[in-house]
């Protein structure tokens, strides 16, 4: 009896763990959140008052993006970079930037604001997808407190020729300032109004920058133009000025 | 003897993987006789062309523009598949998308193309066309239904590119899949 009653106790014991355990989760969200920690990302502190969070594009990290980060941060922006290829382990591709865990980017939004500083998010190519959705996540409050600028975003689900295209479900992008920067040397570039269409219909604020004689990833070509080598160089420039244009 | 006729059977199995590599490599996507948009364009020498121009001719469309790398690899093999067809009933027409003419112009000095090119500026046909990325390209047949896409540049003079424009000229009555007596735009 004694052995059973002892066995009993622990059991108890073992159970009231588990709830606490359950509860503890509860209260912070699932086990998925919990165990979701903020992205790896690269850090350039500035003691400005701005942050801007840069999402690098499916092919990783630029040097020049590197670069142009920590002239930011000489200027005193301070600079979150996120290569998600690199943080996530995933294939250079621009479908593999569908699989970053959106909840992630949300944390690491949330965790800028925290810092008070007021927050741009700069998102290239496909990265534009994972920043959306977290958008979409935020509350309104929290989205139309940020400037979100993306270069050349593709938010294709499908486009084939001949077929109209099919634009990714995003979610409410209510409230939400949208800067659209399209070099003009890109197949892209006269499908842009309906790139636009779709992010108004979500319910965004959405202006756009065509960059004239640049192509897309002008700062990374393997034969770039004298004029997309300077232009990569003043990629710093290129986000300052937006920055500004967004306030 | 069952083992040997099994691995007789996967090695036939494996070969036939590897004939079939070719026509999975250059990703051309058949389609089903899809009648053609309208294409309205002007060339170089300001002339407008249609696609009724080519009525009667196997007709190789193809979308790029100067500042897309691939698209400039791809073209010499036009020029050596014009070259290569001379007097058959195959049009090659290159399609500059959203560019101003005086890039084309620049680069045209640099390669000498055969073929005719012709202007999208704003981008209409490519919008029509719904092309999404450069190059694309479409084969038409010689009633102008579009038979095949391809998304991304290709020898266009060699292997699976090749075997497909022959067998759509080999759809052609016999005096013209030969003699190309197609009638001149």
């Amino acid at each position: 009896m004694f052995m059973t009653g002892l066995f009993r106790a622990r059991l108890w014991m073992c159970h009231g763990l588990l709830a606490m355990l359950l509860l503890t989760f509860g209260m912070t969200g699932s086990f998925g959140k919990a165990a979701a920690a903020l992205p790896d990302d690269q850090r350039y502190p500035a003691s400005g008052e701005r942050l801007l969070l840069w999402v690098s594009s499916e092919h990783g990290r630029d040097p020049l993006e590197a670069s142009a980060a920590e002239s930011l941060s000489a200027a005193g922006v301070a600079v979150w970079s996120l290569d998600p290829s690199n943080s996530y382990f995933l294939p250079q591709l621009p479908r593999s930037m569908d699989a970053v865990p959106v909840q992630d980017v949300v944390d690491w939004v949330r965790a800028a604001q925290a810092t008070g500083k007021e927050v741009s998010v700069y998102a290239v190519a496909r990265s534009a997808v994972p920043v959306l959705r977290a958008l979409a996540t935020l509350d309104p409050a929290e989205r139309s407190a940020l400037c979100v600028i993306l270069i050349y975003p593709n938010l294709y689900r499908v486009a084939e020729p001949l077929a109209e295209p099919d634009y990714l479900e995003l979610g409410s992008l209510d409230g939400a300032v949208i800067r659209v920067l399209q070099p003009r040397r890109s197949a892209a570039t006269p499908w842009l109004p309906g790139l636009v269409a779709t992010l108004q219909l979500s319910g965004a604020t959405v202006s756009t920058v065509m960059l004239e004689n640049l192509r897309e990833r002008f700062w990374a070509r393997q034969t770039p133009t004298e004029y997309e080598i300077a232009e990569g160089r003043r990629l710093d420039v290129l986000l300052l000025r937006e920055m500004e244009a967004c306030r | 003897m069952s083992m040997k006729y099994g691995t007789g059977r996967r090695w036939w199995l494996i070969a036939l993987l590897f004939m079939s590599l070719p026509a999975a490599a250059a990703g051309f996507q058949a389609q089903d006789s899809i009648p053609a948009p309208a294409l309205v364009a002007r060339d170089l020498a300001g002339v407008e062309r249609t696609l009724a121009d080519y009525r009667g001719k196997v007709v190789l469309l193809n979308f790029w523009a100067t500042w897309c790398p691939p698209c400039r690899r791809e073209m010499p093999s036009m020029e050596r598949l014009r070259v290569k067809m001379q007097g058959r009933p195959l049009e090659i027409l290159a399609l500059d998308s959203v560019e101003p003419v005086e890039d084309v112009k620049a680069f045209l000095e640099i390669m000498e193309l055969g073929f005719p090119i012709l202007l999208d500026p704003e981008g209409v046909n490519t919008k029509r066309w719904k092309v999404f990325g450069l190059p694309t390209s479409f084969l038409l047949d010689a009633q102008g239904r579009i038979r095949y896409t391809l998304s991304g540049p290709v020898e266009w003079d060699e292997g699976e590119a090749l075997q497909i424009i022959e067998s759509l000229l080999a759809e052609l009555p016999d005096q013209r899949k030969a003699s190309g007596s197609a009638p001149k735009p």
